[in-house]
């Protein structure tokens, strides 16, 4: 009995291939690939986060250093990092694209509002993960950006200072924090992100692909099959964004700035690019009017995304006889656009004052509280750490011997 | 026919670029994660002190501590050795570790073995095999004396 015969006598392979094959809509095109990209990608990117995770350590003493040797000493480390850190910049990208494509060729109207909403949840967890990965390396990035994100949310109204409070695990950022950031980011977030995928697909496969508005009602089912056609596509698709990946994580480092610092002011807090748009609207709105762009418009703006299939029930699909959509999504993509150039190019903070540093002289009592409880110590990137030179006092210790009992 | 052609090149194409893409993320990936098993171990002298002070002792436990290199971090590693006065200025000393799991073993006097509490094993006092399951003896220490200290070698 062969292997293929054993399998398919306790396993529907047969149905399973059946429907692989079944044929896509006749009218379809290379833009069609970005959903198994997006699919390509949290795969990498859980991939290269479950590998990081056996050299990280979630503690403000040793998650720069960690993130330090990883990129330094360990053997594929920087390709590794590169892979994930400019994998999540990559992601944003192609489920960006992903929903324009989506909103373009009208695919969230009846009968796939399902699997739009659950979509729209997916860029949600996309965005999560970039929020709760950049904490992770612990740098002045990380820790800026965290603050700002977390001021953010304590802004909502009513739960704002609860949420805020949750967030951190405490009244600020610390051990805590960043504890619990790398929870979400790898327990958390992912195992959600793999459900709602599942029912993503699930409802993907079930409806089929809607094609392009070309497709009259006959020629839905005459395309070529999704398999090997579609899955070809796709795999040569994946092999080109690799390739732009790995190339961009062999020639371009990945950013990693001094180790955080709560009292370092003279750092300008910049965010990801991917949230650049968010950090300029927040300048355009001041004093009791903050609320709105911390909380009214970004909600507002997600809820109408989450709910656009039954805003728009229309069952115009050619997008030029959709003015509505066309335009609000035109104007949302250029808006968003302008906004992430304008946070890109702010100026940084230039202060003209001859500001005299002091520093405080730290009393005995400040020195024990800071000092980090436990029997190690940092090691400098690239340094050779292998000291047997034991002080007075150690030899001493190595002294006491104990007699065994008679 | 033709039709069919195609079917099967698409097919193997996508299997071998499939396997292409598994490959080119998979082996730096795997190297990523195993790296640390083809990073050569160092060994450096270590002081467990005054040799005097050691001087006629016979299988005396003794702990000392130094510092090495624990991925990011300067850690410090703790040791236990049983310590022997072999006369002529050379020492005996022996790893507490067991030479079966890891266990340690301890000297007892009376049946002047060491026992290890595990698995029943059994080493005479110059650290052979009398019972139990470890494949090997006891692992004996390179020791010198400097100055009037004593050293031994860590692996």
């Amino acid at each position: 009995m062969t292997i293929k015969q054993f399998l398919n006598e306790r396993l529907p392979l047969g149905e399973f291939s059946a429907h692989l094959r079944k044929p896509l809509p006749k009218h379809i095109n290379l833009l069609f690939s970005l959903g198994s990209l997006a699919m390509f990608l949290l795969l990498l990117q859980a991939a290269t986060g479950a590998f990081l995770a056996f050299y990280y350590s979630p503690s403000p003493e040793h998650a720069h250093n960690a993130v330090t040797y990883i990129s330094t000493e360990v053997p594929f480390g920087a390709f590794v990092r590169g892979l994930h850190h400019w994998g999540a910049s990559a992601m944003v990208i192609i489920v960006v694209l992903h929903l324009l494509r989506v909103v373009l060729y009208s695919s969230y109207k009846a009968p796939r509002e399902l699997t739009w909403i659950f979509g729209v949840l997916l860029l949600l967890i996309v965005l999560g993960f970039g929020f709760t990965g950049y904490l992770l390396p612990w740098d002045e990035k990380a820790y800026w950006a965290t603050v700002v994100g977390v001021e953010i949310a304590s802004t909502a109204p009513g739960l704002g200072d609860f949420v805020a409070k949750v967030m951190r695990g405490g009244a600020e950022i610390g051990a805590v924090t960043l504890s619990r950031f790398y929870a979400l980011h790898t327990i958390w977030l992912p195992w959600l992100a793999f459900g709602l995928v599942g029912v993503h697909l699930f409802f993907v496969r079930y409806y089929g692909s809607s094609g392009t508005p070309k497709n009259t009602p006959e020629e839905m089912k005459t395309g070529k099959p999704f398999y090997p056609h579609q899955v070809f596509e796709d795999v040569v698709g994946m092999l080109i964004l690799f390739v732009i990946l790995a190339a961009v994580a062999i020639f371009v480092p990945v950013p990693l700035e001094d180790v955080a610092d709560p009292t370092n002011a003279d750092y300008d807090p910049r965010p990801e690019w991917y949230f650049l748009f968010l950090f300029q609207l927040l300048k355009y709105f001041q004093g009791p009017f903050e609320i709105i762009g911390t909380f009214v418009i970004p909600t507002v703006g997600m809820l109408l995304l989450l709910f656009l299939p039954f805003l728009d029930r229309s069952e115009r699909v050619v997008l030029w006889k959709r003015p509505i959509a066309l335009t609000v999504t035109s104007v949302s993509v250029i808006a968003i656009v302008v906004l992430t150039i304008l946070g890109g190019a702010s100026k940084k903070l230039e202060t003209t004052d001859a500001a005299v540093q002091e520093t405080s002289q730290p009393t005995e009592q400040i020195q024990e509280a800071t000092t980090p409880d436990t029997e190690t110590e940092e090691v400098e990137a690239g340094e050779d750490v292998f000291d047997f030179q034991l002080t007075e006092e150690e030899i001493e210790g190595a002294k006491e011997v104990e007699e065994e009992p008679q | 026919m033709e039709k069919r052609g195609r079917r099967s090149f698409l097919e193997i194409a996508t299997a071998f670029i499939g396997g292409i893409l598994g490959l080119a993320a998979g082996i730096p990936l795997i190297g990523f994660a195993i790296s640390p098993a083809f990073k050569k171990g160092e060994s450096k002298w270590v002081d467990l002190g005054l040799a005097d002070r050691l001087k006629n002792s016979r299988f005396k436990k003794v702990d000392y501590t130094f510092t090495a290199k624990d991925g990011w971090v300067k850690a410090t590693k703790k040791r236990s050795v049983y310590v022997t006065d072999t006369g002529n200025g050379e020492w005996s000393v022996f790893s507490r570790t067991c030479s079966h799991l890891g266990c340690l073993v301890r000297w007892d006097e009376q049946k002047e073995s060491f026992l290890c509490p595990c698995h029943g094993a059994i080493f005479d006092k110059t650290g052979a095999v009398i019972a139990g399951p470890p494949p090997e003896p006891l692992r004996k220490l390179e020791t010198k004396v400097e100055a009037g200290i004593l050293y031994v070698k860590e692996t």
